[in-house]
């Protein structure tokens, strides 16, 4: 992969194919932002312990596209085939699953993996994430693991604060612009389940939704007061990758859980 | 949770001499694993205690999960079990949600701390840790002052790293083999006891630029067969 790549990340406010009914547009994105007519995909499972259901939907998603699968579980880091900077650097495309974002950098400082994936980013990598997965890449976000909304900073790679869940979890957002009010985080973005900002380098470049009247609002600060305005959305329309058959990606899931997923010690 | 034996588990208990203790589990470095979490309920069952866990990644309301002040939850229990997996995660998300400090304190105001592998490994000052392949130094919460390594009978190479790096400068300490269980009171080593035979501890340090390993019998906790009378 070329240096001079463009940086790219998908910043997914919720859905995605780890949630019902699922976001294939999204996926088939994420997919295509590779150009590659058979992009490696690594899924990381962090945010949620590694989960087993979020890790046999990953594969049922993607197993039925033209995709090379990995899963890297910080839990079971013995299964690695080759040395994880390896692993990380030779991925067309990365995509981080939703869970605690709390818990999601801190597993990932005690690995150094947030330097390795900010690593894969430069190199062209395609980084792609949905809630917790998208917020852990800005300046700081909202997590709600602890029962109540707390703001949190991310890694900082991408400037501007992101806020994930508007419409499927309400009560972010107030919480979200109080926090830009006071300064505790800094503008950024309310994005909804089913839409997703795509950063070119620093940059939001695009707003896209698999759903229609998925969006989001650029949220900022004009002295002690929250400023607030709609994106423009574009509607991601025709599936270029393969659609798949939910039949089909079930007995994959099945067969996937029997095999892969081995206990922890 | 040793499957089938549950001679340790009864001990913990025991060292608690109250009738249905409160006892909380914390399996963060499974990831909080389904089956392991199912696993705790089996052997610590409400017959016996009070069972609760503690999971940092899952926000579902499973049947025993501890919501809102987890601080007054885990100060109020009588006995704390961490289950295995990787200490670096552990450690890692403990630090994140504070829960290092709780435990230091629950450790002081008298709760027992208790845990396996990973669960061990957490409370010393140094540990060796091989779950990520290659064994490696990592530093614990330091409630006990000195280094830990488990399965010391079951992965040979992790007491050849072991002494290997009490050689290096990692402070003494203590081995112990698979069912086998280090009993501390305050800092001091109070007793080693094991679920089955002919398993032991081991006290590790230098002697004179020499690592020295001293086996520590350890008390098996099950019935001794019974010893046929001579006719």
């Amino acid at each position: 992969m070329s240096g001079s790549r463009t940086r790219t990340l998908l910043a997914l406010g919720g859905g995605g194919f780890s949630s019902q009914p699922g976001d294939p547009a999204l996926d088939d994105l994420v997919l295509d932002l590779t150009e590659q007519p058979e992009p490696r995909v690594l899924f990381l499972p962090t945010a949620s312990g590694d989960a087993g259901h979020q890790v046999a939907s990953f594969h049922s998603a993607f197993g039925g596209r033209p995709v090379r699968r990995e899963v890297l579980s910080l839990f079971r880091l013995r299964d690695l085939r080759v040395p994880l900077r390896e692993l990380v650097l030779s991925q067309d495309a990365i995509y981080v699953g939703g869970g605690s974002l709390r818990n999601l950098l801190a597993l990932w400082r005690e690995h150094d993996l947030h330097e390795l994936l900010r690593e894969a980013w430069e190199s062209g990598v395609v980084l792609a994430g949905l809630s917790a997965g998208a917020m852990c890449w800005f300046e700081g976000g909202v997590t709600m693991s602890g029962g109540r909304a707390e703001a949190v900073p991310g890694i900082g790679m991408i400037p501007g604060s992101l806020s994930v869940h508007r419409d499927s979890e309400p009560e972010r957002l107030p919480f979200y612009l109080d926090q830009v009010a006071v300064g505790a985080l800094p503008g950024g973005w309310a994005v909804d389940d089913g839409a997703a900002l795509l950063v070119r380098d620093l940059t939001v470049a695009r707003v896209v939704a698999s759903r229609p009247g998925a969006g989001a609002e650029r949220v900022g600060r004009d002295g002690t007061r929250v400023t607030s305005a709609k994106e423009q959305v574009e509607l991601l329309a025709g599936v270029t990758h393969a659609p798949s058959d939910p039949a089909v990606d079930e007995l994959r899931a099945l067969r996937e859980l029997r095999r892969g997923l081995s206990a922890p010690r | 949770m040793e499957a089938g034996n549950p001679l340790l588990d009864a001990y913990v208990l025991g060292l608690v001499g109250k009738e249905r203790p409160r006892v909380c589990f914390i399996p963060t470095a499974s990831g909080d694993a389904d089956h392991y979490i199912v696993r705790f309920y089996r052997a610590f069952s409400a017959a016996s205690c009070e069972p609760s866990h503690v999971s940092l990644f899952r926000r579902d309301r499973g049947a025993g999960q501890v919501e809102g002040d987890l601080e007054a939850h885990l100060l109020s229990q009588d006995l704390i079990y961490v289950g295995g997996g990787s200490v670096i995660s552990l450690l890692g998300a403990w630090r994140a949600h504070g829960i290092d400090e709780i435990l230091r304190r629950a450790w002081m105001s008298g709760v027992i701390l208790c845990g396996l592998s990973a669960g061990s490994l957490c409370w010393f000052a140094e540990a060796v840790t091989a779950f990520h392949g290659r064994p490696q130094r990592v530093d614990g919460l330091g409630l006990l002052p000195w280094s830990n390594c488990v399965h010391y009978d079951g992965e040979p190479e992790r007491r050849v790293e072991y002494r290997r790096f009490v050689g290096d400068g990692m402070r003494g300490g203590y081995a112990a083999d698979d069912c086998a269980a280090l009993h501390f009171a305050g800092q001091e080593l109070k007793a080693v006891v094991s679920s089955r035979r002919d398993r032991r501890a081991y006290r590790v340090e230098v002697h004179e630029d020499e690592v020295v390993e001293t086996p520590l019998e350890a008390r098996y906790l099950g019935l001794d067969e019974p010893v046929l009378a001579a006719a």
